[in-house]
């Protein structure tokens, strides 16, 4: 608005513009107020239509479009592009020299540790979806790792008989029959609406988000999340370089494979109803 | 009357060997299941294992695959939809390019394993197939658990599919194929070209190796 009002004092226009009373002035602001919000309208309509697949007519193709369960289609494809130039020309080859420069069992032993870190949000969520053989599991492989496992480098727990489990609240919610929602490419990968929204309450969950200032305790924080996304990306460089050679539509093909596993996940700790006083006890 | 009798009597031995076989067919199933499964996966292994060079190991288990894999099944299940659609010559075009395709697929992977071994758990049904529990062990790799899908479509048992960490490798390879048609005006004859185009670059690329 400002620069308006600017632009029209420098404009040599005669007195009587000049001279003009604020009416006019409320008049033009008006009249622009009214075509930004007309100006606004089209646009979110012009982007719903582009953020929004059209529904299929035909019953097979509808069938098919149901299943994929991914009506922001056009919106998911730009960002599953974006997220994948920055991943060519950022994240991989970080991933590779990450690769390239740390040995096989140091990796290993710092994939351990990311692990181990991320066990109290997997207890969390063990008891969030009612499983108290899981939480367990997940609480002992945290003590153990922690204290004898030294800090998480040397997975104890796995060798005394605790393998670690995957949990997170996106898995939760389903066991509480959260239906997934639509399908959501976000820039850290593949998702849907309640995944999302369970990756914001994990993030809440774990407590390296709630680290005091000082002792340098953030640096560290930071350093380990970044080594998370890098090691966590090593970790699958041959299977995302298979898959982008093979499929035909590797956004199709992560889709699918996405959906399957987060209900296969789901389905298994639903079916994990292992007796909470152990074996030896009896 | 006595005949009548006799034929009561035949047809009821009859029903009842039928409703035998019946109640017998299922064990039967899953044990033959579980036997071919063993048989196939042992074959596979030991090709897997030997010492013998890449281009003798993949001449010896294409026999293996187009015997115990129906090939022709999965590639119908693959084309979806749209093999209603294709012409008759384009589903026999498709089913030969298919042939190649999964058979490179499977090749491709046998160089990157040795000292590989595998474990039977359960079997279940699934659907009309049966379903095999299999633990994969790979040497300084964690177990891959997968489920062997078996059929009985053709007459015999035959691999139809094969699910690794939750995902469905037939389903993910049908939503691809059909995804990539849609976006290419619903054409059957873009997904050949697709595929020719993949057996052309495999073979280019294997060339160019050796």
């Amino acid at each position: 608005m400002n620069s308006g009002r600017n632009g029209v004092r420098l404009r040599p226009r005669g007195q009587a513009q000049m001279s003009q009373t604020r009416e006019g002035f409320s008049a033009r602001r008006r009249f622009s107020s009214r075509s930004s919000v007309l100006a606004m309208t089209l646009l979110a309509l012009a982007g719903c239509s582009a953020i929004k697949a059209p529904v299929p007519k035909d019953p097979d193709a509808l069938a098919e479009y149901q299943q994929a369960n991914d009506p922001y289609e056009p919106l998911n494809r730009k960002v599953y592009n974006m997220t994948m130039t920055v991943d060519k020309w950022a994240l991989r080859p970080v991933a590779k020299a990450y690769i390239w420069a740390v040995p096989r069992t140091v990796r290993n032993s710092l994939g351990n540790m990311i692990t181990t870190m991320n066990e109290p949000s997997v207890f969390f969520n063990d008891v969030g979806a009612g499983k108290p053989r899981r939480a367990g599991d997940a609480f002992v492989r945290w003590c153990i790792n922690m204290s004898v496992g030294v800090g998480g480098l040397i997975d104890v727990a796995k060798m005394a008989g605790y393998p670690h489990h995957d949990n997170d609240a996106g898995l939760t919610l389903a066991n509480w029959g959260v239906p997934s929602g639509p399908y959501l490419f976000l820039p850290m990968g593949p998702s849907s609406l309640r995944d999302g929204i369970g990756y914001g309450i994990d993030q809440g969950l774990s407590p390296w988000n709630y680290v005091p200032r000082g002792y340098g305790l953030i640096s560290f924080n930071w350093a380990y999340n970044m080594l998370g996304v890098v090691h966590g990306r090593s970790e699958h460089i041959d299977e995302l370089d298979a898959l982008q050679r093979d499929a035909l539509d590797p956004y199709a093909t992560i889709r699918s494979a996405y959906q399957q596993q987060r209900q296969a996940q789901a389905q298994a700790i639903k079916n994990d109803n292992r007796a909470t006083v152990p074996a030896w006890y009896h | 009357m006595k005949i009548f009798s006799s034929r009561r009597l035949v047809t009821g031995a009859l029903a009842l060997i039928c409703a035998g076989s019946l109640s017998i067919l299922p064990a039967h199933a899953a044990s033959g299941t579980r036997q071919f499964i063993e048989n196939f996966g042992n074959k596979l292994v030991a090709i897997v294992n030997s010492p013998i060079p890449l281009q003798e190991k993949k001449s010896r288990v294409l026999p293996l695959i187009q015997q115990d894999v129906d090939i022709d099944a999965i590639g119908r299940y693959c084309l979806g939809r749209y093999w209603k659609l294709a012409t008759p010559a384009q589903q026999k075009q498709y089913l030969a390019l298919f042939h190649e395709v999964l058979v490179n697929a499977i090749t491709d992977k046998l160089g990157d394993y040795r000292g590989v071994s595998f474990t039977i758990g359960a079997i279940s049904k699934s659907g009309e197939d049966d379903s095999v529990e299999a633990v994969l062990m790979r040497p300084q790799q964690p177990p891959a658990t997968m489920q062997w899908i078996v059929g009985y479509a053709s007459g015999s048992p035959k691999v139809v599919d094969v699910i690794g960490e939750g995902a469905s490798l037939r389903l993910t390879q049908r939503q691809d194929y059909s995804s990539y048609i849609a976006r290419n005006g619903g054409n059957v004859e873009a997904l050949l070209n697709a595929l020719k185009r993949q057996i052309a670059h495999h073979t280019a690329a294997a060339t160019g190796n050796n």
